[in-house]
């Protein structure tokens, strides 16, 4: 860049290897031409799985081949959280901490590993073999403690679910150490370990309603592969329409199916369809895989055991809108899924599904499956597609929204998971089929994650409007330990408000939960039983916000530090009843005021929370603190005096003090005399 | 055009044009919404949430930001209601969370908008109690700009300029949430040449200058409009003032030239105004050494030897050499007194008479300019002979590169190194030095030969043009230009095509005998296009326009009039009441080659040809008398007789002309009582009155006023006429009419055992003697040294910072290897102005310059 002679030196050996070079020009190519900055992040992991690390030199090179400046990839590299700076151990083991784990005992977890590994979180074991972190939620709530578990010399992730007990955890550590945690990329638990069991854990615990459709087939041996998906009847409804329907056909069947998003905010998919102007190609559909929101793991679900069910969902719905490309968003926690996507994406192409000329229609479709690399944010629809075209990834604008000008300044719709999945049944069964599942306004059924203190926390496919009642306990068995109550419900994943006990009767569809003062959200419900401090479901939830806020607005940026500033120092015994209403006046201006809904999401669980527990923080705040010893506002006087309020001054009656000793009268009186 | 709209601000009605985005309609009715991340010259980013306001919508009113939402008819917004109060001081009291309120030792303080900000719409107290969050404090991002990141709100302002105007974005957003910082990536400081420019839009003091830093408080300096002088774009600038010295610089916001931007040269080298080195007392040599003496005694000595020098060798002895760096008032004083005091036309500047220029320079600066929200560039295409605006011209740079990645500017580019501005699409043609014109005729050639229809008198002359291109084949092209054929063909296609394009050469293209003939083919090339009126010659100096206009050469007497045109001559006669020579004078270079020889006293102004030219420096000894103005000691310095000390451009009025024609101000921003210098103008209408003649100039305007008489293009111009935007001139009354002839290739012979050839040119940072004086400049300097392609470093067997020998046919020079694959194989470069590398050493008026490379001298 510099306009200045090079520095005397020879060229060094470069950081990128040919070998890593040619891996990073094969990515390249997935993209359109002139887009290679989308292949930041699948480059980035290249060079970490080479040297544990982002290594500034492999940084600057990268950018060289990027066409970017360095400081545009070092933007990047410190955006996401799976990317390093530093090398971590061999074994990066990252316990989740968040509400879901937490109320199921992570800290326990956590304490047994610093024990064993006899470190403390962020550090590395002498021998430079474990790395112990905590992590936010991974999206493995039903199978909660659980751990991440992110081999450096491969790249490779693996969960480690359902540690229970210390002994859990001594087991799948010492699996890590004898160098056998990496035989199965499969998610280990205590029960399904090949090892000892002789068979993998398979699917988390799911049911619902009989008979299932999104989740008919997850529990099916090879359910992933795509011989076993056609011999249940798959793909024969991308193939028929693709054959006999127009694109016109497909988004009014959507539209007439009601399917509203199954991301958070319900959106009507079809509307969103409709919503892409005429006659502007190319448009992409983006798969917003990236589920991150706390409580939730349905999507991954789907991904990991129906793959191609997804897939075609996206050959109906890329068909819908005319898209020749599809990507898939995917967070990067998500490793064994992305495998199961990719191969499976390999499998349709291999059989004609994807690729040119689409079941002998003229119609064209390629999948790139793309890694995330730890970022909440990203799951919303601007920053994914930011994050997508290599960038931070940080909202953007709306308008344009991503129907008109999306991924490369074209139009593109983004979808959940769980969205086009749906669109594939609308196809195979018609909408009025569809529409007699759930209700009027929220039509069709629901994958719902249950999770927290309930018996069988799991995935249940239900209508829409089942009662929470129901869910909790006719499915999730009610709570998990005898002789405790329920204290509060999250019904939509960590960002949506409070339910009290006294709400259970509320029926689970959009416009129940809205009406009985919060949303469905995701359909994430954790239930929090009263073992546990709301002072610290509070802590918790905030600091997942303040570890995901990307930065880019203040009052997200600054509010959620604030927050997370004040509730450790609750915590610590340093509470101040004053910081109740400081806390909800900080809530009130990041909600709404902030740049993207993230804001609203980050401060809702926690108004809710202060409104309906109040006095238990109080209690709280007087049991650790009772002297109300804190810290002091210093002396900061209000400077700026409102020049509108009278000063006063004028209003001042000089009333004479006592009893005048002569009136006027009488000295006039006296005179006369 | 859209319909413009109208909306209700605060109960009141204001009409603007469509798209116009609530916060500057806000203003146009004198409303204020306090912005931070919002910028005029800025994509909107809506990130720091200051601006909300409250809009009415069918379902109530809702809370948007102003810097984002344009305008909408019958659109009903509030700006200072309870909830837009209390959503500002809420905002206010998150930017200040983990600010550091280090108010008292910070430079922004007293103009910082956020300072402004709290004290206008800040909450009034706080309610924090939590611990502030550490960053790194007031450390460099690059040699001149100080970053704390404490004191950053994280507005993007900074990184938006370096990404949207210099599309160099070595700045980012480093980690996330509430970690996050701005920082440069490790090792990689922040080198963009304009990067200074944040300084002046970062919204707080985290971005300071290092030059300024804690030399100035806003509220004491005196604040004075007025232009930069380090080139030829005549950026408007500010200078900030205090007991006599000159504090700061900032950029001023025109329109019609720089927007508000200024390059980092402009804004940072200034530290020789304030230098206690600089010349304070006339000079006169006695005995060998040059010792103070006072004024009358300095004139009266300069007054004799004149007089009985030109009474001895006849005028022609006495030559006069100014610099395109002085003011119009100074050049045009310098002329009128070596044509009426002296009568010699003996008169010029470095790339004055030597330079085949064309008298006008660009149209409009404007028709270049892509601003945020104005109109798109005129000109659709530019072809670049021979300058390299990112190295010379940085702010024409800036509108360049703005244009190409905005309005979709085409770039045709031809220089013999790969310019920084190959970085856009558009042909480039790395031609090999002294074969302009063969190129420009292949240029021709391929417009004839496309089926572009060829304008005006072209399309009449088309066999005849067809005859004169006729031998600059594909053949010609490769092997003498060493430029791909389908290249030209493409440029000359381009240029054919193009709605309005600007054809722009400089010194470097058309120095020395065979200037005319390449200014032949450009005249040629754009009769063809159809741009003549679009073709430009742009100097490097900062008024290389205006003392061509005033007189400054030595074969055009004032507004380019010619010796022999005997009406005009008669009335520049009577206007000075002296006869005036008729025989063309000797060029810059001429003069310094006859000094000591036939020529026997130079007066020079403000020009330092010693240390250019090993050869021209052992001239000036031999000389019976030289004189010199000067600001501080230089190499011709040390050789004078007599030495006047010089005001500088800050410190008394003058007027220059920059590269569009447009005639600025710059007026006394200091005062200095310690000194005696004084304005060039003013020692010269002494030495004239000395001599017996007192000329008409009660001050400087009255020169101004002369001025605007003479030459044509000034007409009606007066110094309160220009303003603090300056006034352009009439240039289409100086431009002249096509003619077309042929332009023939002068054959390169080739210098047997000088295989390579020398390539000059300017760069920004070249150590010069006012630049070198801003300490924190010089780490930045260009490195002395000769610049080699890959190929020839290795056919030689010499690696970088090796010492090598730089042999021509009149010199040599030694200096150390650069190795630059932008140098073009088969060439050398060495900028002008190097410290201790003066590159003249190799010149002697010949062009090309044959050169070889010898190993240097061991042991260095």
């Amino acid at each position: 860049m510099a306009n200045r002679p090079s520095a005397p030196s020879d060229p060094p050996e470069p950081w990128i290897t040919p070998e890593m070079r040619a891996e990073i020009d094969a990515w390249i190519r997935l993209y359109p031409e002139g887009r290679q900055r989308s292949a930041i992040l699948p480059a980035l992991y290249i060079i970490q799985r080479h040297y544990g690390y982002c290594p500034p030199q492999a940084q600057a090179e990268l950018a060289e081949i990027l066409d970017l400046t360095p400081a545009e990839v070092g933007e990047v590299v410190t955006f996401y959280t799976m990317l390093h700076q530093e090398p971590p151990g061999e074994y990066h083991i990252q316990v989740c901490t968040n509400v879901p784990c937490m109320v199921r005992g992570a800290s326990r977890c956590v304490e047994r590993l610093k024990e064993r590994l006899g470190v403390e979180e962020g550090q590395t074991t002498p021998d430079g073999r474990f790395t112990l972190d905590h992590a936010e939620c991974l999206g493995s709530c039903a199978t909660a403690p659980m751990a991440m578990v992110t081999e450096r010399s491969t790249g490779r992730i693996r969960y480690f679910e359902e540690l229970d007990s210390p002994e859990d955890v001594d087991r799948f550590l010492d699996l890590l150490a004898a160098g056998r945690g990496f035989t199965h990329l499969e998610r280990w638990t205590p029960d399904g370990d090949p090892d000892h069991t002789g068979r993998p854990a398979g699917p988390y615990r799911n049911g619902g309603m009989e008979p299932r459709f999104l989740l008919a087939r997850v529990n099916l041996p090879d359910s992933h592969r795509l011989a076993r998906y056609e011999a249940d009847g798959g793909y024969a409804t991308a193939r028929r329409v693709l054959q006999e329907m127009t694109p016109a056909q497909v988004v009014d069947q959507v539209k007439a199916s009601g399917i509203r998003g199954r991301g958070g905010a319900g959106f009507p998919t079809g509307v969103k369809w409709g919503f892409i102007p005429k006659d502007v190609y190319p448009r992409y559909l983006v798969v917003n895989a990236d589920e991150g929101e706390p409580g939730t793991f349905k999507d991954r679900i789907l991904m990991e055991y129906d793959p191609h069910q997804l897939i075609e969902g996206i050959i109906i719905s890329a068909y819908a809108i005319q898209a020749e490309q599809a990507f898939i968003y995917i967070r990067g926690e998500y490793y064994f899924a992305y495998e199961r996507l990719v191969q499976a994406v390999q499998e349709a192409r291999e059989k004609g599904y994807l690729g040119q000329g689409l079941f002998g229609t003229d119609v064209d479709l390629e999948i790139v499956v793309h890694r995330g690399a730890g970022s909440y944010e990203c799951g919303e629809e601007t920053a994914l597609l930011s994050s997508l075209e290599g960038y931070r990834g940080q909202p953007r604008l709306k308008p344009p929204f991503p129907a008109v000008e999306g991924l490369y300044g074209k139009p593109t719709i983004v979808n959940n998971v769980e969205s086009i999945a749906n669109v594939t049944h609308v196809m195979r069964h018609g909408v009025d089929w569809y529409r007699q599942f759930g209700t009027e306004q929220s039509p069709g059924m629901r994958i719902f994650c249950l999770s927290g203190n309930v018996k069988r926390p799991g995935v249940y496919e239900l209508p829409h409007g089942v009662p929470l009642r129901e869910l909790i306990e006719s499915y999730g068995g009610g709570l998990q330990q005898e002789g405790t109550a329920i204290k509060a419900v999250v019904p939509g994943g960590l960002s949506m408000k409070l339910l009290t006990p006294d709400q259970l009767d509320t029926p689970l569809d959009f416009e129940s939960v809205q009406a009985a003062g919060s949303l469905l959200g995701s359909a994430g419900v954790i239930v929090v039983d009263d073992r546990h401090s709301m002072v610290e479901v509070a802590r918790r939830t905030i600091h997942f916000y303040r570890h995901e806020s990307c930065g880019k607005c203040t009052p997200c940026r600054e509010g959620t530090a604030w927050l997370a500033k004040i509730l450790d120092r609750i915590a610590a015994g340093q509470g101040r009843t004053q910081d109740l209403e400081l806390m909800a006046w900080i809530a009130a201006n990041v909600t709404g005021k902030s740049f993207c809904p993230f804001g609203d999401a980050a401060v809702w669980g926690l108004q809710s929370n202060l409104a309906k527990y109040r006095d238990e923080f109080i209690r709280w705040i007087q049991e650790t603190n009772p002297a109300a010893e804190g810290p002091g506002i210093p002396i900061r006087p209000i400077y700026r005096p409102d020049v509108h309020q009278g000063s006063g001054l004028q209003e001042v009656q000089f009333e004479p003090r006592g009893e005048p000793i002569l009136l006027h009268d009488q000295v006039i009186d006296l005179l006369e005399e | 055009m859209a319909e413009p709209i109208t909306l209700t601000i605060d109960d009141r009605q204001v009409t603007v044009p469509a798209g116009t985005l609530l916060v500057d309609a806000a203003a146009a009715v004198q409303i204020e919404i306090p912005i931070f991340c919002s910028h005029p010259k800025l994509d909107p980013v809506g990130c720091c949430r200051m601006c909300m306001v409250e809009v009415e919508t069918p379902r109530g009113p809702r809370l948007m930001t102003a810097c984002t939402t344009p305008v909408a008819q019958g659109m009903v917004v509030h700006t200072n209601t309870e909830s837009v109060r209390s959503v500002q001081e809420a905002n206010l009291a998150f930017i200040l969370a983990n600010h550091p309120l280090d108010c008292p030792i910070c430079d922004k303080g007293g103009e910082c908008p956020l300072q402004d900000q709290t004290l206008r719409f800040g909450p009034g107290v706080s309610h924090l109690v939590e611990p502030k969050r550490l960053a790194k404090k007031h450390y460099l991002i690059s040699e001149t700009i100080v970053l704390d990141q404490e004191r950053c709100i994280l507005c993007w302002r900074c990184i938006r300029y370096l990404e949207e105007w210099e599309d160099k974005p070595q700045l980012g957003l480093f980690q996330r949430g509430n970690d996050t910082v701005i920082d440069t990536f490790p090792g990689q400081p922040v080198d963009a040449k304009t990067s200074g420019n944040i300084i002046d839009i970062c919204p707080v003091g985290a971005l300071t200058s290092r030059v300024a830093r804690f030399d100035f408080r806003p509220w004491q300096v005196t604040r004075t409009p007025s232009i930069c002088v380090h080139c030829s774009v005549g950026c408007n600038l500010r200078l900030d003032s205090r007991t006599h010295t000159l504090r700061r610089i900032v950029g001023r916001e025109n329109m019609a030239v720089n927007d508000q931007w200024i390059c980092d040269k402009g804004r940072f080298a200034y530290a020789w105004v304030n230098s206690p080195e600089r010349l304070r007392y006339p000079l006169l040599r006695r005995d060998g050494r040059l010792v103070p003496v006072q004024w009358r005694e300095a004139l009266e000595y300069v007054a004799e030897r004149l007089h009985t020098l030109r009474e001895e060798h006849g005028p022609d002895a006495i030559g006069f050499i100014g610099s395109a760096k002085l003011s119009n008032e100074a050049a045009y004083t310098l002329q009128r007194f070596a044509r009426q005091m002296i009568g010699t036309n003996n008169v010029d500047h470095r790339d004055g008479g030597d330079v085949a220029a064309w008298p006008v320079g660009i149209p409009a600066l404007a028709h270049l300019m892509k601003p945020q929200y104005g109109p798109d560039p005129q000109v659709d295409t530019v072809f670049l002979l021979g300058v390299d605006p990112s190295e010379e011209l940085p702010i024409l740079d800036l509108h360049l590169k703005r244009s190409v990645r905005r309005a979709g500017m085409r770039l045709v580019l031809a220089h013999p190194r790969r310019i920084e501005l190959t970085r856009y699409r558009g042909p480039y043609l790395g031609y090999r030095p002294g074969t302009e014109v063969a190129l420009l005729n292949g240029l021709v050639k391929a417009v004839l030969e496309s089926d572009a229809e060829l304008p005006g008198e072209a399309r009449e002359r088309a066999e005849e043009l067809a005859q004169w291109v006729a031998p600059v084949d594909d053949a010609l092209l490769q092997e003498l230009c060493g430029v791909d054929p389908d290249t030209v063909r493409e440029a000359g296609h381009l240029l054919a095509r193009s709605r309005q394009a600007l054809i722009v050469y400089g010194p470097l293209a058309a120095r020395g005998p065979q200037g005319p003939a390449v200014r032949q083919a450009l005249v040629n090339l754009a009769a063809v296009t159809g741009h003549f009126e679009r073709l430009a010659y742009v100097g490097l100096e900062a008024n290389s326009q205006g003392v061509r206009d005033v007189g400054l050469l030595p074969h055009r007497l004032p507004g380019h009039l010619p010796l022999d045109q005997t009406d005009g001559v008669r009335r520049l006669e009577e206007l000075w009441g002296a006869a005036i020579p008729t025989a063309p004078g000797l060029t810059y270079s001429q003069m310094l080659a006859a000094a000591g020889d036939t020529l026997k006293a130079l007066y020079i102004v403000g020009a330092d040809p010693a240390s250019e030219r090993p050869a021209w420096a052992e001239n000036l000894e031999k000389l019976d008398l030289l004189v010199v103005h000067e600001l501080v000691e230089t190499a011709t310095v040390e050789r004078a007789h007599v030495v006047f000390p010089a005001l500088g451009w800050a410190e008394h009025d003058g007027t220059f002309t920059n590269l569009e024609g447009r005639v600025q101000r710059a007026p006394k921003a200091v005062t200095n009582p310690h000194t005696r210098a004084a304005p060039d103008w003013m020692i010269l209408d002494h030495l004239a009155s000395h001599m017996d003649v007192d000329w008409p100039y009660a001050d400087v305007r009255a020169i101004t006023g002369e001025i605007a008489q003479v030459v044509p293009s000034y007409r009606g111009l007066t110094w309160d006429a220009l303003g603090d935007q300056g006034v352009q001139g009439d240039v289409d009354a100086a431009r002249p009419r096509p003619k077309l002839a042929p332009a023939t290739q002068p054959p390169l012979d080739p210098e047997p055992g000088h295989p390579l050839v020398l390539v000059t040119g300017t760069v920004l940072y070249d150590g010069g003697n006012l630049v070198g004086r801003t300490p924190q400049m010089r780490a930045v300097a260009f490195p002395t040294g000769a610049g080699l392609h890959p190929e020839d470093a290795a056919t030689l067997d010499v690696a970088p910072g090796d010492r090598v020998r730089v042999v021509s046919p009149h010199g040599s020079l030694e200096l150390p290897v650069h190795v630059d694959d932008r140098v073009r194989p088969g060439t050398v470069w060495i900028p002008e102005g190097l410290a201790d590398a003066p590159v003249g050493a190799l010149l002697d008026g010949i062009y090309p310059v044959p050169v070889r490379v010898e190993p240097g001298k061991s042991g260095e």
